[in-house]
């Protein structure tokens, strides 16, 4: 009987190494059929170990492609693993697909591969072991489907370099925040290095869990002879670093590449001894999978992705326009937000569909962790479901029927819950009734198997211009439920609604709450005056030490500066002009040189006379060998900035030239030479609908449908993914498609083009925008 | 990277951003310095690779089989610059798409020029032959990651044969002779802007 977290147990070792030595080779797991006997003979030989790892590190659907079902190939490893007579855990790894956004397999794919797994072994297996994961997507896709579709222990390993981190970025903490957040009954580390390199990894796993950690090393770092990899440290250099991990607190030893069974013969001395205890100290921390968040000192949360009064997300997130959040959440990250809030809250909005897409959107770009703000809580379990990491939810309030809702999803999920000091009474009016209702969320959250440290409390803030007396409340609430070890939040601005000189009372009230205790105020980050008020804090309270940080973002401060933290790129001093402006690339001056010359002349002749002139000139110089692409790209996207201040002077149907839906086409993931025919068209007057990369021809379809383009541009790299162009447009005809067709990219020529019944062939971005022009006289 | 240095991979990241034709530009020559230095800060190389004496099945076709014809063995290698730099490209093509299209350019070539260090560090003289060049199939690749176990540093094959994260390379050098790369059955050569000169992409980048 396995007791991890009590009882040393010993794992199994190398199995590929056994399989060479045996002279066996092709698909490892079909030996399970074509070769049971040897099989056996290697899990016999590891009969000294407390748990048999099955055959099947690469049975899924997604990896395995041969003849026999994966049923079939389960059945019988688990039978051949049976007979070392010890309790055999089912050996599950990645996919070998790389998952999105880099990848094409997307997490959903990646759970019911894993599922299908699941469901061949649940009834013939003691446990799952998930090894030599590297990207934390995929092995919480493969938890979620081991813990939904079985009632088995799951133990989950990720494999990590000698920098500390995994092949995807990432650390050790992180692994154990998500690992243990997802209900992994054991993590740890497999693979990676030999245990004396591994040491400091598996100090920061403890350090980071309460779970009990496996640790199954490398026979040490391999060195190549005659061009093979041979693995030298000895079976006692083993046992000693073991030992040290033991002594550390490891619940769980085995072997990964190079160990054989004297290997794990000399560790299973340990087996059966108690498991020394480590210390864990408690933290309230989110995480995306290359971004780690302890809520300590002063974190800021960027309020902007909340549509709430912003007329232009409302749109954005009314159109799915999400290129805009995204541009939303690096302006924030870049002007110094720890996390951001993430809120798509709009009645004519299907919230539950729409989040899971912005929040995979937004950590495509941004690496910082996510509040989940959502009253719905399908919603919220959709977006969390998807989220990359640990992420905090935006919230529950003092009311049973809420924390029944959310409550079972923060503790699937690992998540952090922000509860409002508030219940159907409302708001209490003092700060003993918010404190009472903070401490009933907390015991609340525990009945689910929730700690204190997943809990943050938000005192709420009133707004002092109608009930001046309660900002002390919301401030004395605040430092009580701090005292209580409590983490907490305020969404500061709130305090001077209707007030003159708001951003006055709002930083006042910032510095106020961050003496109280206040750990994680949700501001805007682009306003400088809010995060200068946190940075001198920090300062002051010597959070910053030595004051590094501050020193570094207002070394170049000048009483006469403006305190805006956001910096724009290119400061156009040398522009006089739009037309200079364009030309020179100066994108920083675009809208400001847009508008003055929008007061001397109508919206259509700045067009003409201005942008498409510079743009023009610059072509020419382009197609001449004068000027470089970043040069050219930069002065479409000045004229881009241009056009965003003259569409919004001129009525709605002229503004643009027409739609041109773009894709880089299916089983094609390099997008760049699509992205920039983006900027250029656009800069052209033209309206993108960008679908993106490796996009299917059923989405082409749907979207030529839905957006009625007047010309669909396809995008291919490889000679391999032409087939997909070609499908696409077959696929483009047959549904009817008037748009005109032009492809372009590396491999493509006018001949291919014609061959694949393409309408135009364009060979770079900027002779498809002239193109364009030329072809529907524009 | 010193300067000397520098010199030898800005040619390769100028010819990536198609300029071969051109003389130089203040403006384009800091700004790939500055993605240059980005990317020493960014980047996670990694390689994987064998010697083989027996060479291995997928080689004994042409082109390879000319390639290696003479040698004593072959090099198989992988490298890969990591994902942090796809990451990294992708978000500058939302913020600023003039330094990303710089910045993808610079990655490209500068997989490169630490491919051809390690390479030399390792012992491999000649030039690198990868699957897709000069009529082969980019669908060998496949017989490379089974052999290197290219997963080991984190390089995936999609099912149109990209690798993942997108700034690596796998290929083949001829050990014990001086090997030559040739156009011939190049996917690019009806459309290539060197051989309208006279000139070969390989011939461009040598320091």
């Amino acid at each position: 009987m396995l007791r991890p977290g009590e009882k040393i147990a010993v794992f199994d070792g190398g199995f590929g190494s056994e399989l060479e030595r045996l002279g066996l080779g092709g698909i490892p797991e079909e030996l399970n059929i074509t070769a049971p006997e040897a099989i056996k003979s290697i899990h016999r030989s590891y009969s000294c170990a407390d748990v048999i790892t099955a055959n099947t590190f690469g049975l899924n659907p997604i990896k395995y492609k041969g003849k026999y079902s994966l049923r079939e190939l389960a059945l019988a490893a688990v039978e051949n693993a049976r007979a070392a007579e010890k309790p055999v855990f089912f050996d599950v790894g990645p996919t070998g697909a790389m998952m999105e956004p880099i990848g094409s397999l997307s997490f959903e794919d990646a759970y019911e591969a894993y599922k299908q797994v699941a469901l061949s072994s649940k009834d013939i297996a003691d446990g799952y072991i998930l090894e030599t994961f590297s990207d934390l997507y995929e092995i919480k896709a493969a938890i979620l489907a081991f813990k939904e579709n079985t009632d088995l222990p799951v133990f989950a390993t990720m494999t990590f370099d000698a920098s500390g981190r995994t092949l995807t970025g990432t650390s050790p903490e992180i692994a154990a925040l998500t690992l243990s957040g997802l209900g992994a009954d054991v993590l740890g580390v497999n693979c990676s290095l030999g245990p004396r390199e591994l040491i400091p990894t598996v100090k920061r796993l403890l350090d980071s869990t309460d779970r009990p950690v496996i640790v199954q090393p490398n026979r040490g770092i391999p060195v190549l002879e005659n061009g093979r990899t041979v693995y030298k440290l000895s079976t006692e250099e083993f046992d000693e670093s073991v030992g040290q991990m033991v002594e550390m607190g490891v619940s769980i030893i085995g072997g990964c590449c190079g160990t054989t069974p004297e290997f794990i013969k000399k560790i299973s001395r340990f087996s059966g001894q108690p498991v020394r205890p480590h210390e864990y100290i408690p933290h309230t921390a989110v995480c995306s999978s290359d971004a780690y968040l302890c809520i300590d000192g002063v974190k800021i949360c960027g309020e902007r992705l909340n549509p709430t009064g912003k007329k232009a997300l409302k749109e954005a997130l009314v159109a799915e326009n999400l290129d805009y959040l995204v541009d939303e959440a690096i302006k924030q990250q870049d002007a110094g937000a720890d996390l951001l809030d993430v809120n798509a809250g709009l009645p004519q909005i299907d919230e539950k569909a729409l989040m899971p897409k912005i929040v995979k959107k937004i950590q495509e770009y941004c690496d910082l962790p996510l509040q989940i703000d959502s009253s719905d809580s399908a919603a919220v379990e959709a977006a969390v479901r998807v989220y990359n990491g640990i992420p905090l939810i935006n919230s529950v309030n003092g009311e049973p029927e809420v924390m029944e809702k959310i409550f079972p999803i923060a503790k699937k999920y690992g998540a952090v819950v922000l509860g409002l000091a508030m219940d159907r009474s409302g708001v209490p009016r003092t700060p003993a009734g918010r404190v009472k209702i903070a401490k009933r969320i907390i015991s609340e959250a525990e009945k689910y198997g929730i700690p204190k440290e997943k809990i943050m409390i938000d005192t709420l803030v009133v707004t002092a211009s109608a009930e001046q007396e309660l900002v002390g409340v919301t401030l004395e609430a605040l430092a009580e439920v701090s005292k209580m070890g409590i983490k907490t939040a305020l969404g500061v601005s709130n305090v001077s609604f209707g007030l003159p000189n708001r951003p006055l009372i709002n930083r006042t009230f910032l510095s106020m709450a961050m003496e109280r205790g206040l750990n994680m105020p949700i501001l805007n980050p682009l306003d400088g005056e809010m995060t200068g008020a946190v940075r001198a804090y920090e300062l002051l309270r010597g959070i910053d030490e030595g004051a590094g940080r501050f020193i570094e973002i207002y070394k170049d401060f000048t009483p006469s500066a403006t305190a805006a933290s956001v910096k724009t790129k290119g400061d156009g001093a040398q522009a006089k002009n739009l037309y200079e402006c364009v030309k020179s690339g100066l994108k920083g001056r675009a809208k400001d040189l847009t508008e003055e010359e929008l007061k001397t002349r109508p919206p259509l002749e700045v067009v003409n006379e201005v942008l498409i002139k510079a743009l023009d000139e610059v072509g020419a110089l382009y197609e001449q060998g004068k000027l470089f692409l970043p040069q050219l790209i930069s002065s479409a996207e000045a004229a881009k900035e241009a056009f965003s201040v003259i569409t919004a002077h001129m009525p709605k149907d002229s503004a643009s030239k027409g739609r041109v839906v773009l894709a880089t086409v299916t089983g094609d993931v390099h997008d760049i030479g699509k992205n920039i025919v983006k900027v250029v068209i656009g800069s052209y007057g033209w309206e993108v609908i960008d679908l993106g990369k490796d996009v299917p021809p059923e989405r082409v379809v749907e979207a030529v449908k839905k957006y009625s383009p007047l010309a669909v541009g396809l995008s291919a790299l490889m000679t391999t993914t032409v087939a997909g162009m070609e499908k696409t447009i077959s696929a483009l005809r047959e549904a009817g498609c008037e748009a005109k067709i032009f492809v372009g990219g590396a491999v493509l020529n006018q001949e291919t083009a014609d061959r694949i019944g393409a309408d135009y062939y364009t060979k770079d971005a900027l002779s498809m925008a002239k193109k364009l022009d030329e072809v529907f006289n524009k | 990277m010193n300067s000397s240095e520098f010199e030898t991979l800005r040619p390769r990241i100028y010819n990536y951003l198609g300029f071969h034709k051109m003389g130089r530009s203040p403006e384009t020559d800091a700004l790939v310095a500055d993605c240059v230095a980005e990317l020493e800060k960014t980047a996670r190389f990694r390689y994987i690779y064998t010697v083989e004496e027996t060479v291995p099945g997928f080689l004994k076709k042409p082109p390879y089989s000319e390639f290696l014809e003479g040698a004593s063995g072959v090099m198989i290698s992988a490298m890969t610059l990591g994902i942090e730099v796809d990451k990294k490209i992708n978000r500058l093509f939302h913020t600023d798409v003039s330094r990303g299209a710089a910045m993808d350019a610079s990655a490209s070539a500068y997989l490169e020029y630490l491919s051809d260090k390690k390479e030399r560090e390792l012992g491999a003289k000649g030039p690198r032959f990868c699957p897709g060049y000069g009529g082969s199939s980019v669908g060998d690749l496949k017989f490379i990651f089974e052999i290197l176990h290219t997963e080991k540093i984190g390089i995936t094959l999609n099912e149109s044969d990209f690798m993942l994260p997108s700034k690596s390379m796998a290929g083949i050098i001829a050990l014990g002779k001086e090997g030559r790369l040739s156009c011939r059955g190049c996917f690019m050569a009806g459309s290539c802007e060197f051989l309208k000169e006279g000139k070969t992409c390989f011939d461009q980048v040598k320091k």
